[in-house]
């Protein structure tokens, strides 16, 4: 059972965690992931990679769809913007990866004012094909501007060393992710715990009382698109720094659909959600090839020949199934069973 | 005690939609720290007034006035900036947060933190967030609802949620507050808490009242002016006295037999 839980100031009613101990958990977590290059074999690592650039998608996209409530099938085209952005950035330009990265997030969060402004009249389902309509604009331009882009040839994205530090080996390439990973999920936090996170949380459950409450609807939405496709565009560098090797192959609609179906599993609004949606649905398709291949015979000649079908397949099933079982996502799971475990031995099942 | 000078100035205020006139020609002052309600039968224009002073609706002709200002030239989201503060008539929740979540967001306008300040949430934000949660906690405690600032709104029984809409209109502060129908499906004792709040609420924080009530116990109480509407025309204004011996009130509530 949690003990010592008193507060003695209003300072400590607003503490982004509420128990000391709480910090110890997230420290001893940032230690494995700190030391994970040396124990593990490389090919994990690259996976937890690409795990954590899923992550700072989906907390990306959960800014604007689970907590602002305005529902984006475009952000595959946020994250092209920012790949291509930084990309370019590096290879036609030679700038440093940082500023880079951060151009990528600029950019990106400029081009979603365009599709910010049709969300102050659209809702819902119209919303969500505007958005949809701007990620196949976004693939088309890039393929046609071939002199910017490398058109469908593609574009090659060096990993040049940043201030004398090489950054060409996967172990740079984990921890360069990890820190953005961090800065992102502790800058979101912070954020959905201030007055900017509760006027978007306000606009999604009742935009009249929300305006009534000193909050500018236009501004907010704009503002929840334009966070929003920051953090999708530095997902989206992060990913061209990664692969190395851009084309829009990387950016169709199934990417899209892979992040909502991220913060549904994890549960809309929330941070923790988001990692944990991105965590399983970047592990599932993999695991259930695999799973398949065991089978041998037909299954695992269809386990291998159909990648994007099997994903398909299993993101459309994984959303049904959170959607009617568990519409509040993992992060009530998660909750649930710490409260089991803080409470016990006094907890109620 | 009553100044004046009204805090709020009607005049002529008419509304129509399409072919329906919700509204014809009302004229009306609030007097600054006064409590008025607007009663009437359903449909009686009550709450089409509200929503054009806090300019959801525009008006079809007519002005309103705030402390001298013309609030016509005002946007909703300026509303809780001026010092107007109000309750929905049917539950305005913001459903997923808690109850301190709720009154927060009830400060918005009287805090500052951006996106970068709250991001990085240093010591301005963290003050500012501090000094939010202590005006939070004060209002929790004048509408006694301690027990359940942790809870979220949606968990609450309608009473409470109830309350928790006033302690987040009381958390803009507003100078003006307005109150759509604050008792309706109250059992006794949560509407004498209600009473209790709004007469607290006019002698000590010195906010002045309009309420939309069809209960006639708490309108003839509390109110300092009641006026009366039926089909969107102002037929009687005055004391709780004088209205309830208004004989075309007592028509218009109890049909012309009455009378």
């Amino acid at each position: 059972m949690r003990t010592r839980t008193y507060r003695e100031n209003y300072r400590e009613l607003t503490e982004l965690l509420p128990y000391r101990s709480s910090w110890n958990w997230y420290a001893l977590l940032l230690a494995v992931l700190v030391s994970l290059p040396f124990m593990v074999p490389t090919y994990v690592m690259t996976y937890v990679t690409l795990i954590l650039i899923a992550a700072v998608g989906a907390v990306g996209l959960n800014i604007v769809t689970g907590t602002a409530g305005l529902i984006s099938l475009g952000h595959a085209g946020f994250l092209a913007i920012g790949a291509y952005t930084a990309g370019i950035a590096i290879s036609t330009y030679g700038w440093p990866i940082p500023a880079a990265i951060l151009a990528a997030g600029f950019v990106s969060a400029a081009a979603s004012l365009l599709v910010g402004v049709p969300s102050l009249r659209l809702k819902g389902l119209y919303l969500a094909i505007t958005t949809l309509a701007f990620s196949i604009i976004v693939v088309h331009l890039i393929n046609q501007w071939e002199g910017l882009t490398g058109g469908s040839s593609g574009m090659p994205v060096g990993r040049p060393d940043f201030l004398g530090i090489p950054m060409r080996s996967p172990a740079s390439m984990f921890y360069l992710t990890l820190v953005i990973a961090g800065l992102t999920v502790l800058g979101t936090l912070n954020l959905l715990r201030s007055r900017v996170g509760r006027a978007w949380a306000a606009l999604r459950d009742y935009d009249t009382a929300a305006s009534m409450m000193g909050i500018n609807l236009v501004r907010y939405k704009l503002l929840a698109f334009a966070v929003s496709s920051f953090i999708t565009g530095v997902a989206g560098s992060l990913m061209a720094l990664n692969i190395r090797y851009l084309n829009t192959d990387s950016f169709e609609l199934i990417v899209s659909i892979e992040a909502i179906a991220m913060i549904i599993v994890g549960g809309l609004g929330s941070v923790r959600g988001a990692i944990l949606g991105a965590t399983l649905i970047t592990v599932l398709p993999d695991f259930s090839r695999y799973v398949l291949s065991l089978f041998g015979g037909a299954l695992g000649s269809i386990a291998s020949g159909n990648t994007a079908e099997i994903k398909g397949i299993i993101y459309a099933l994984v959303i049904m199934l959170f959607l009617r079982f568990e519409p509040d996502g993992l992060a009530h799971q998660w909750n649930r069973t710490k409260r089991f475990w803080s409470d016990w031995p006094y907890s109620r099942k | 005690m009553k100044a004046p000078t009204p805090i709020l100035s009607i005049r002529d205020l008419s509304k129509r939609f399409g072919g329906v006139q919700a509204l014809s020609g009302v004229t009306v002052d609030i007097r600054q720290n006064e409590i008025a309600s607007f009663i009437g039968p359903n449909g009686a224009g009550k709450t089409t007034i509200f929503n054009m002073i806090c300019r959801i609706y525009d008006p079809t002709s007519g002005t309103i006035s705030f402390n001298g200002k013309d609030l016509l030239r005002h946007r909703p989201h300026h509303l809780a900036g001026l010092g107007i503060g109000r309750t929905f008539q049917n539950l305005a929740l913001f459903r997923h947060g808690t109850v301190v979540e709720n009154l927060l967001v009830g400060m918005h306008a009287h805090l500052k933190s951006g996106v970068l300040d709250g991001a990085l949430f240093l010591g301005r934000t963290a003050r500012e967030e501090a000094q939010a949660r202590e005006e939070v906690e004060r209002i929790i405690e004048f509408l006694e609802i301690e027990e359940i600032r942790n809870q979220p709104v949606a968990m609450l029984p309608y009473g409470l949620q109830k309350r928790v809409e006033l302690g987040r209109a009381l958390a803009t502060r507003p100078k003006l507050l307005l109150l759509d129908e604050m008792v309706s499906g109250m059992n006794q004792e949560e509407t004498e808490d209600i009473a209790r709040f709004v007469l607290d609420l006019r002698d000590e924080l010195n906010m002045t009242v309009i309420m939309i009530e069809h209960d006639m116990n708490v309108v003839l109480d509390i109110s300092d002016t009641v006026h009366v509407l039926n089909f969107g025309v102002p037929i009687a204004s005055g004391t709780p006295a004088e209205v309830a011996g208004n004989p075309t009130v007592i028509e218009a509530y109890l049909g012309a037999a009455h009378a």
